[in-house]
């Protein structure tokens, strides 16, 4: 049974041995030329922004995002929502008109990946956080056409009826870590706690979420329901934050004056 | 360590502008190399007629 | 199966049976996660595989020497599983697109939200149809140019069926909400793994298969088809370097973050319409067209500084989607001068497929599978144009984020991409099989307008309604306030919305009939000649390769 399985194996070696190739020097000079051709574009274009901190704006006040935002920002992810929604402001006067200052590099420098997204079929959101109340958003998500009669968004109420899985979350803010994401082993050790904390005000875990995350992160039942921590209260908790990890662009470029 | 910004900048502006000009120059001589000319001929209609089999 | 030796057919069997083994792994590791899902399509893909090549273990010998033809099979699989994908690609990109149009059609279903599966249009016609046309393909032209057969019986198979593989676990994690949000480059880390493998064998398959060639000089498609191969690698890899959260599921999360992840993304993202939709098609475009119209290509030497041309300068212009971002100001700079740049490469193809024809016109006016390659060529030309044009910074900024995107992604994957590919396949189709001709050149007519007029209708509706956005967003009134709210812009898309589905369903038609009509030529033409390929020379007799492989 051996023999037969392995015979194929020795066949290849054979083969090898006994085959006479020519000397294949257009293929291989072909190889080279393509990847030498190609490769020096990217080069050029990416590797200097790997040396880009030295020049982008500081943001001292720059924080990462909570467990349970992080959880929305995956459930965001995961519907595909950056299909239709950008998070970039561009530096242009309208923009900045409809969708508040246009977006510093350093916003995203903890997004992995980054949601730049490449369409607007729905507007921007990179500043929708506490654009609108938590009740608005949930009410919107569940029924857009409830609250924006021509609005052509999906609806997600099953968001509101589906239990946030939490068990992965350690997992993941310290895959995070592995890429650059400064948690501290406190923050991973909790992430389970805290993303059940955010969303129950007044209780211990959200003192260790606030511990943890600075008196300004948002502690609220973002959904409403306090029975069960769903997706909604995750994504919702994400969108209230878009725009809102430092305060870096609202400085650097006052409100234009009426 | 002292790969600051500007410096690997104007390395990669640099050496991109280089780069370019020395393969266009090296991909139009070899396009344009005469002796090649035959080669490329006999190969353009080489497709033309090759439904008869692999020639072995 | 029966071209296959036992030793042969072995090899499959060990290689079903590690997938199918790897295909347990993945369920077992991600029991209760989307990737266990995943594990258990693995495994059942790779047991089907495995028992067809099991009951064919014992079948007798092939008879006939093998070298004495082109191995057409792969190809001719390939071609079939193409059109299967573009019907359901498209199928996927009318719903989508009607979804837009009128957002009940999406039945309040958490997996048939616009979000999750607009990827698998996107794969689908992009990796499903597009990769398969273009794997099938080449298996063919690298054998005729080379006249070589292919070098290896279970390779190709390999190839094509492991490319397949990978395209199901894409579409089949998008409706479950497996992505990695990278447009374009969504699947999992698993999965991505996988489609290195395939794309390893693909590369050796075709660098063995050039070294075995009967011509001094290497056919240009070829290089189409190997930067499309080579440099497709390179992008792949490089953008989707990622730490999954666990090994027991299928989160994971990009190494890159912020402005880098975006101009990695979109490196990745523009050089795959470069190297996956633009040079693998020029490849088909190169050998297909001549050897349709019966005349050498207008000029070979254009077609080499062309090659040379977009490889160098394609990759440079990703960052022209990036333009007012936060990205540096001087790679916007460098990616709209290459992507203006570009154009002279890219009309240099195009003009150079179009003086081909020059002095045939006769054959392009009363066959319209040469038509179908001709108006390719004109909308790869328009299309270029309109890429350059929009790259420019000043235009991209009323063009982004707008439907005129959408338009002109849609002008070169429909208008060139797909017109080029039908034409392809309508032209091997009677010589793969070796049938006199196709079962119906009517179908064939009737495809052709019908792919016209939904490609012409489809962006032209997106020209319009990209502009009308772009330009309500930054009307203002008199007194200095925006003009329109977000909302008032999307009842005025509504119109072009219903129109721009249309004329997707048009086009969908026409890939319906395609399919039919290569099913029905396999099925009821006539054979052309005998289920042989002759060798041109008396010297053929002798085997080149030891009888030993």
């Amino acid at each position: 049974m051996w023999r037969k399985l392995l015979s194929p194996f020795a066949r290849l070696f054979e083969f090898q041995a006994k085959t006479h190739y020519r000397a294949e020097r257009h293929s291989m000079a072909l190889t080279i030329g393509i990847i030498a051709a190609a490769s020096v574009g990217g080069i050029v274009e990416i590797a200097p922004l790997f040396t880009i901190d030295d020049t982008v704006e500081a943001a001292p006040d720059m924080r990462v995002y909570t467990p349970l935002e992080q959880a929305g920002r995956d459930i965001y992810i995961r519907e595909g929502c950056y299909a239709c929604h950008s998070q970039m402001i561009r530096s242009l006067q309208d923009e900045v008109d409809r969708y508040g200052p246009y977006s510093l590099a350093v916003e995203s420098q903890y997004d992995h990946p980054m949601l730049w997204g490449s369409k607007r079929t729905g507007p921007d959101l990179a500043r929708v956080g506490e654009k609108y109340s938590d009740d608005w958003q949930v009410r919107h998500l569940v029924d857009p056409r409830d609250l924006v009669p021509e609005s052509v968004m999906p609806q997600y109420a099953f968001l509101l009826e589906t239990q946030l899985e939490t068990a992965s979350l350690p997992d993941r803010l310290a895959a995070l870590r592995t890429v650059g994401v400064p948690y501290t082993d406190e923050q991973i050790e909790n992430a389970a706690s805290d993303a059940l904390g955010q969303s129950r005000p007044e209780t211990d875990r959200a003192d260790g979420v606030a511990e943890r995350y600075g008196d300004a992160t948002n502690i609220r039942t973002f959904d409403g329901r306090t029975d069960l921590l769903t997706e909604m209260d995750a994504l919702v908790a994400y969108l209230q934050i878009l725009g809102g990890l430092t305060d870096v662009a609202a400085e650097t470029q006052p409100a234009r004056g009426e | 360590m002292e790969m600051s910004h500007e410096f690997t900048l104007v390395l990669a502006k640099s050496f991109g502008l280089f780069y370019l000009i020395a393969l266009s120059i090296g991909i139009t001589a070899y396009a344009f190399w005469p002796s090649l000319g035959n080669r490329f001929d006999t190969a353009a209609k080489s497709i033309l007629d090759d439904e008869d089999g692999p020639c072995r | 199966m029966t071209q296959l030796k036992s030793g042969e057919r072995q090899l499959a069997m060990i290689l079903s049976g590690l997938v199918l083994l790897a295909g347990f792994l993945l369920a077992a590791a991600g029991h209760g996660d989307p990737m266990g899902v995943h594990g258990w399509i693995v495994v059942l893909f790779a047991a089907v595989i495995l028992v067809v090549a099991m009951r064919a273990l014992d079948d007798p010998e092939p008879t006939e020497d093998r070298t004495m033809s082109y191995y057409d099979d792969p190809t001719k699989v390939g071609i079939v599983i193409a059109l299967l994908w573009a019907v359901v690609g498209m199928g996927m990109g009318v719903w989508v697109a009607a979804q837009l149009a009128w957002p009940d059609l999406r039945f309040d279903a958490a997996w048939s939200s616009f979000g999750r599966i607009r990827p698998v249009h996107t794969s689908g016609v992009i990796f499903g149809f597009g990769g398969n046309a273009l794997i099938a393909t080449s298996f063919h032209v690298m054998q005729r140019t080379s006249r070589a057969r292919l070098a290896g019986q279970v390779s190709p198979w390999f190839v094509l069926l492991g490319f397949n593989l990978f395209c199901i676990v894409a579409a089949s994690g998008y409706i479950m909400g497996v992505t990695q949000s990278k447009e374009y480059a969504e699947p999992e880390w698993y999965a991505d793994i996988w489609l290195v493998i395939v794309w390893v064998v693909y590369f050796i398959l075709y660098m063995r298969t050039l070294a075995r060639r009967n011509e001094p000089h290497i056919y240009v498609a070829n290089w189409y088809y190997m930067s499309f191969i080579l440099v497709v690698a390179i992008l792949h890899i490089v953008n989707n370097l990622a730490v999954p959260a666990s090994w027991g599921g299928a989160k994971s999360y990009s190494l890159f973050s912020g402005v880098q992840d975006a101009m990695t993304q979109w490196w990745y993202g523009h050089n795959a319409v470069a190297f996956f939709l633009t040079t693998g098609f020029l490849g088909m475009l190169y050998y297909f067209l001549p050897k349709r119209a019966e005349r050498p290509i207008y000029s070979y030497r254009l077609s080499i500084l062309s090659f040379w041309g977009i490889v160098f300068f394609y990759i440079w212009v990703g960052s022209h989607h990036l333009h007012y971002t936060a990205l540096p100001q001087w790679v916007q700079t460098l990616g709209m001068t290459f992507s203006v740049m570009l154009l002279i490469p890219s009309w240099a193809s195009a003009g150079n497929a179009l003086m081909t024809l020059n002095g045939a016109w006769g054959k392009v006016r009363d066959d319209a599978t040469l038509r179908f390659m001709m108006v390719a060529a004109v909308f790869y030309g328009l299309s270029t144009f309109e890429g350059s044009f929009m790259a420019v910074r000043a235009v991209n900024s009323l063009s982004h984020y707008t439907d005129w995107t959408v338009g002109h992604v849609h002008a070169g994957a429909m208008g060139w991409v797909a017109l080029i590919t039908f034409g392809s396949i309508y032209a091997l189709t009677p010589v793969l099989w070796r049938k006199k001709t196709m079962y119906s050149w009517k179908l064939v007519e009737w495809h052709f307008w019908l792919a016209l007029s939904g490609t012409v209708i489809y962006v032209f509706a997106m020209w319009n309604s990209g502009i009308t956005q772009g330009l309500m967003w930054r009307t203002y009134t008199e007194s200095g306030t925006l003009a329109y709210s977000f909302t008032d812009t999307l009842v005025a898309m509504h119109p072009y919305y219903i129109a721009r589905a249309a004329g997707g369903a048009l086009f969908l038609a026409g890939a319906v009939l395609a399919l039919y009509n290569v099913v029905m030529t396999i099925r009821r033409v006539p054979d052309h000649a005998p289920h042989l390929d002759y060798p041109t020379n008396s010297e053929a007799a002798e085997p080149a390769v030891p009888a030993g492989e």
